[in-house]
This record gives structure tokens, C-alpha cells and sequence, in this order.
């Protein structure tokens, strides 16, 4: 379970180049902004939250404080009841992340790198090796496995990435727009993929712009608008709010209200 | 712990010897392109000093009639060709169209000059923007030669028979030089100043590219975010890092030094004179310790480096930072090897020039081993604050996460 507490993200703005001035930001201090402010949410085990939000609204940061990569200027969160800030090794321990840049070693093979991040998460070497054959032939990459990575497909690439992620069969998965680039084809595995997270009784953090994934697996979703919480709740609230029944007219209608209630 | 830097450092290197343009630079370039290029540059320097000095010069005189004895020098004399031009205007011209190598005027009245005991000129004209040239020193030698003859016979005319007189009018006071710098010391000047320079520019070389790779590389190809999420402290990772561009650089350094070791070491044989014993007088220890020099400089480079490239956004960044910063290793190193530049308690507190200063003596053979301890116990003080430096930097989000 993720238990996200007023959590906020602070950042010291960069000077624009060309103007010499700090811009104005929306009534923030000028040289401070929040990417993230007081943003509170649950994700219950079992079930698939989905995060939503145009582009700036603040979910890679938001992401990236849950995965304990930044953090947070106020506020917490927790996994399963452990701090991200007081223990994030723990924390990370319990986390896997995968998002639409692989960011694989090209000259490593696909093993090496599945038993790197394997030895990193301290697994012992005779259950790093099971857990590793485990994995290739559950995503049928026995072919490909001691290839290096430069030389294979998007697809492939795709699911190296995969099992990276669940090499240390996390309890808690964070998807950053997975399949953004992927053919239909590579989406599709990577949305079976989630089914699958989710039937294993796994905790998941799906962030999208694809409302027809949202649609197909999300039992929740958190939009966010300009680093704030816009909307929490589940499809059918979603849809009720807005009076629309396609979820990408309810979305708009949702940060169009936001955008309303910020410039008021 | 230490396991989890063992496993970064494995996983960094196995990258980094998978990548051709590292194994050039930590490989390759240290190991046989420089052996080879100085043995080239050594041949090439040799054959065109000894093609200078053998080559048959060809010259135009005009006056020879009025000292034969000078025309005659030229003409039995080994190496010397005559050519006829027209006239002494010509002789520039016939210089720069190489048609002759120099040109000698001798002037109408030249016997009646030294009759009357006036010094007497010849012009000679050669081209001098050639820095091998020997025209000069030969067709001067030949000159000289008439002159001494012309000053013995006047010498004996008043009276100084003996060559000991006329030594004794001439200098009367000579030097007796007694130079307590043995041959060792010497050679070492000259040799001791380029060998640093080329061990830290190699160090510098071996290092940057991996430093690159694994910093900013790794950023932009998106691995570096997921490596931090790995449940590991992120000093541990830097370490990991630094060990690997340590390694890098260390090797690349200490390959330059073994493979013109062992060029110097197969030369010597073919060596004979000051230059081959100087060569073998330099002891293990000598290597041992210009080795030693060398670590803390590994160290000190890998922490600046990856310092530099973990800012960075982009490879093509990180390229652009360390140019500058090469130019900053250059100088200090290219200290040593200016003339009269020599190793004292200030310049053993200068970074970089202090580990040049310190190859250049232990080559020489006069190292001031107290010295030595103190340039070789700052620089580890400085490398470990660089990397103290470097961890801290590392876990800066706004050097992590730069946008």
C-alpha cells in the first residue's frame, strides 16, 4: 500500500535566459515554485491507481519523491507503512519503476544487466540466478538473453526493462508512461503486464496520457494540475463529476475546472 | 557495503573495456603510439641533423682573386660545390630557388686591408630561417680556418714564434671548468621534464572519457536515474565510479611509463655514451616511486572528472567542460619542462607542477626525498578532498536532476 501525506516539491526557479528577471509564476514567490504542493492520496495492494495530469502538472516529481530519487520539501510518504524519508532503502527495496526510457547499459547483455541490478538489491547469487531464468522464460526472452542491448528492438529493450523492474519482485510498481513509442504490439504486453502486477496482488502506480489504458486497467485515478491534487476518485466518479462519458472529455473538463479555480 | 561498490565498479569497467574510443585512449595510445612516435621523432630529428651535416653545399664566390687562399679552401674541402651565377646581386635569388646553399663576397681591397693591419670582412649570405640548417657553422668553419693561418703568420711576424706565445697573448686567462653536475643530472634536465608531462597528459587522457561515459552518459541514456533507485547509498555509487576512472587513468599513465620504459630499455643497448648510462643508472625504486607519483594524479583527475561529467546534462556537455580543464592540467604539467624551473618548498605545494617537478628529479637522480614525502602526502590530501568534494556534489538533486 502507498500512503502519500501532503506531500510537497520545492524548486529554486533558473533565471530566464534573455530576460534577466525571475518570470512570475502563478503568484508563487518568484524564485521558488512548487512542482508538487500538498498533494495527499492512498493506493491500496491489489489495485492499479492511475496518476494523470498534462505536461507539467508535476507527476515525474511526484514520481520521482515516491521512488525516493528526490526529496520532498514538506510532507511524506510511505510504502506499506515505511518513511521514504526516514528509510528510503527500504523503501526502494520494495519499489520497482519503469518508465517509457528504458535507460538500459547498450554494452552490457540483457543477463548481465538483469543480475547487476539483481546483486544491487543484495539478492544471493543462487536465487538471482533462478529469479533471472524465471524471469526470461515468463517474458520469453531465452533468445535474446545474452545479446548485448544496443543491438536489440524497441520491443526487446522493452522487456529487459521488465524484468529490471520485478528482478527483486518489488510489492510496490511504478509505471512512468510505459508505453509511450511502443508499437501496438509491445503496449499491448506491457498493459498485460500490469494485469498481471495487479492480479499478483501488487500495489501500482500507473501514469499515463493515454485515457484508453486508464479506461482499461485503473480501479482509482489522481489527477494532478499545475503541482496540485485536481481530482481523486474512482472512473465512474470521474465521469459523474464532469456529466461527460468519455474519459478523455472527463479529464479535460477536470483541469479545465482546475484552471478556472487557480486564475480565480 | 563494499560489495555494492565492488558491483558498480565490475559493471562499470566491463562498460568501459567495451568501448572502443576508452581502450584507445587508456589502451592503445599509451602503450604503442608513443614508444613508436618518439622512436620516429627520434630517427626523423637524427637523420635530418646528420643529412646537415654531411650534404655537399653548393655556394657561389665572387672575389676570389683577391684571396685565392680562401676560394682554394672552399674548393679542397669535402662537401662543397662551386656554381657560377652572374653577379653578387643574384646570390638572394639563387639562395631562395635553392640553386646554392650560401654565398661568399669577398671584398676588392681584402690584402691591402690586412696590410695595414685593419680587420678584414666577407660577407656571406645563407638562409638562416632554417633551424636545422648548418650552413653557417661549415662555411664559417673554412672561413675561420684562413683567419687562424692569417693570424698566425702576423703573430710570428712580431715576434711569437711558438704557439704557446701566442695562445698566451690571446687568452690570457682561461677557464678550468669543473661542473659538479654529473652526466646523470645533466641529461636528466632535458629528459626528466618531457616524461611527466607526457605520464599526467596521459592520465588525464585515460581518465576523461570513461569520467564521461559513466557520468553523463549515463544520464543521458536514462540508466543513471534507475541505478539510483537501486537500494544503495549514493556515495557508494560514486565510489564505484571513481575507482573505475581512477583505474582508467592510472593505467593509462602507468602503461606510457612501462612502454617507454621498456623503448628506453631495448634502445639502450643501441645507446652508447652519457645518454645510455644515464638510462641505466635510474633504479626500480626510481620507477616504483615516479609510479607512486602518479596515483594521487589518477585520483585527483577521476574526482575533478567526474565531478564534472555527473553535472552535466549530455555527453556532448561534458565534452565541452573538459576541454577547458585540459588546457588546466597542461599548463602545471608543462611547467616542468621549461628550463631553470626547479623543484622547491613552494612549487612542491602546486598541484600537478609539484608531481612534474618530482618525476623530473627522481629521472635526474636528485630528489629531495623529504620533499617527496610532502609533495606525495598533499596530493593524497588533495585527492581525498576532491573526492569528499565529489560525493557531496553527487547527492545534490539539482546536480542529479538538472533540467
Amino acid at each position: 500500500m502507498i500512503e502519500v501525506m501532503r506531500i510537497s516539491k520545492c524548486f529554486r526557479r533558473r533565471k530566464q535566459k534573455g530576460r534577466g528577471l525571475y518570470k512570475k509564476f502563478f503568484g508563487q514567490d518568484r524564485k521558488m515554485f512548487y512542482a508538487v504542493r500538498d498533494v495527499s492520496f492512498r493506493a491500496e495492494a491489489g489495485t492499479i491507481l492511475g496518476l494523470l495530469g498534462p505536461n507539467g502538472a508535476g507527476k515525474t516529481t511526484l514520481l520521482r519523491m515516491l521512488s525516493t530519487a528526490l526529496k520532498p520539501t514538506a510532507g511524506t510518504a510511505s510504502f506499506d507503512g515505511i518513511d521514504i524519508i526516514e528509510n528510503p532503502l527500504e523503501v526502494r527495496k520494495r519499489i520497482g519503476f519503469l518508465s517509457d526510457d528504458t535507460g538500459l547499459y547498450g554494452r552490457l547483455t540483457a543477463r548481465e544487466m538483469i543480475e547487476y541490478f539483481g546483486k544491487l538489491h543484495g539478492m544471493e547469487h543462487k536465487r538471482l540466478k533462478e529469479r533471472v531464468n524465471e524471469l526470461f522464460s515468463l517474458l520469453d526472452m531465452t533468445s535474446f538473453a545474452d545479446k548485448r542491448n544496443d543491438s536489440l528492438s524497441s520491443g526487446m529493450k522493452q522487456k529487459v526493462s521488465i524484468a529490471r523492474t520485478l528482478v527483486h519482485d518489488p510489492e510496490v510498481i511504478i509505471f512512468d508512461e510505459p508505453t509511450t513509442g511502443l508499437d501496438v504490439a509491445a503496449a499491448e504486453a506491457i498493459l498485460q503486464f500490469i494485469e498481471s502486477c495487479k492480479a499478483e496482488g501488487k500495489t501500482v502506480l500507473f501514469c499515463t496520457h493515454h485515457m484508453h489504458e486508464v479506461d482499461r486497467l485503473c480501479d482509482r485515478v489522481v489527477i494532478l494540475h499545475q503541482g496540485h491534487l485536481c481530482f481523486q476518485g474512482s472512473l465512474e466518479e470521474m465521469r459523474s463529476r464532469t456529466g461527460q462519458t468519455h474519459l478523455d472529455k472527463a479529464f479535460l473538463a477536470l483541469i479545465d475546472s482546475a484552471e478556472v479555480s487557480h486564475a480565480a | 557495503m563494499r560489495l555494492s561498490i565492488l558491483t558498480i565498479y565490475l559493471k562499470d569497467m566491463k562498460e568501459v573495456l567495451r568501448d572502443r574510443k576508452t581502450l584507445v585512449f587508456m589502451l592503445l595510445l599509451p602503450t604503442l603510439v608513443v614508444p613508436v612516435l618518439m622512436n620516429v621523432m627520434i630517427g626523423f630529428i637524427s637523420r635530418v641533423e646528420k643529412k646537415a651535416r654531411t650534404e655537399t653545399l653548393t655556394y657561389a664566390i665572387f672575389g676570389a682573386e683577391f684571396l685565392p687562399e680562401l676560394a682554394d679552401a672552399f674548393t679542397e674541402e669535402k662537401g662543397f660545390k662551386k656554381i657560377n651565377i652572374p653577379a653578387p646581386d643574384a646570390i638572394e635569388s639563387a639562395i631562395s630557388e635553392d640553386q646554392i646553399k650560401f654565398g661568399l663576397v669577398i671584398p676588392e681591397a681584402v690584402r691591402e686591408q690586412f696590410a695595414s693591419g685593419e680587420q678584414v670582412a666577407v660577407r656571406l649570405y645563407y638562409n638562416n630561417a632554417s633551424v636545422a640548417s648548418r650552413v653557417r657553422d661549415r662555411a664559417g668553419k673554412a672561413i675561420q680556418e684562413v683567419g687562424k693561418q692569417w693570424r698566425s703568420n702576423r703573430l710570428t711576424g712580431l715576434g711569437l714564434d711558438t704557439t704557446e706565445k701566442q695562445e698566451s697573448l690571446l687568452n690570457p686567462i682561461t677557464i678550468e671548468e669543473h661542473g659538479t653536475a654529473n652526466m646523470r643530472e645533466v641529461i636528466g634536465e632535458r629528459l626528466g621534464g618531457m616524461l611527466p608531462y607526457l605520464f599526467i597528459i596521459f592520465c588525464f587522457l585515460g581518465s576523461m572519457y570513461p569520467a564521461i561515459d559513466i557520468g553523463a552518459g549515463e544520464k543521458e541514456r536514462g540508466s543513471l536515474e534507475t541505478l539510483l533507485l537501486a537500494p544503495i547509498r549514493r556515495n557508494r555509487v560514486v565510489l564505484g565510479k571513481f575507482f573505475v576512472i581512477f583505474t582508467t587513468g592510472i593505467t593509462a599513465a602507468l602503461l606510457s611509463l612501462t612502454s617507454i620504459g621498456l623503448m628506453l630499455a631495448v634502445k639502450v643497448k643501441e645507446l652508447t655514451g652519457p645518454l645510455g648510462e644515464v638510462i641505466q643508472s635510474i633504479s626500480v625504486i626510481d620507477l616504483v616511486l615516479i609510479g607512486a607519483m602518479l596515483i594521487p594524479t589518477a585520483a585527483m583527475f577521476a574526482s575533478l572528472l567526474l565531478s564534472i561529467s555527473i553535472y552535466a546534462k549530455s555527453f556532448k556537455e561534458a565534452s565541452s567542460y573538459c576541454g577547458p580543464l585540459n588546457f588546466l592540467v597542461i599548463l602545471p604539467a608543462l611547467f616542468g619542462l621549461l628550463p631553470g624551473v626547479e623543484l622547491d618548498w613552494i612549487r612542491a605545494m602546486v598541484p600537478i607542477t609539484n608531481i612534474s617537478l618530482a618525476i623530473k628529479e627522481l629521472v635526474k637522480g636528485t630528489m629531495n626525498y623529504h620533499m617527496l614525502a610532502v609533495i606525495l602526502g598533499s596530493s593524497f590530501i588533495i585527492a581525498g578532498a576532491l573526492l569528499v568534494f565529489c560525493t557531496k556534489w553527487f547527492e545534490r538533486e539539482e546536480v542529479l536532476f538538472r533540467e
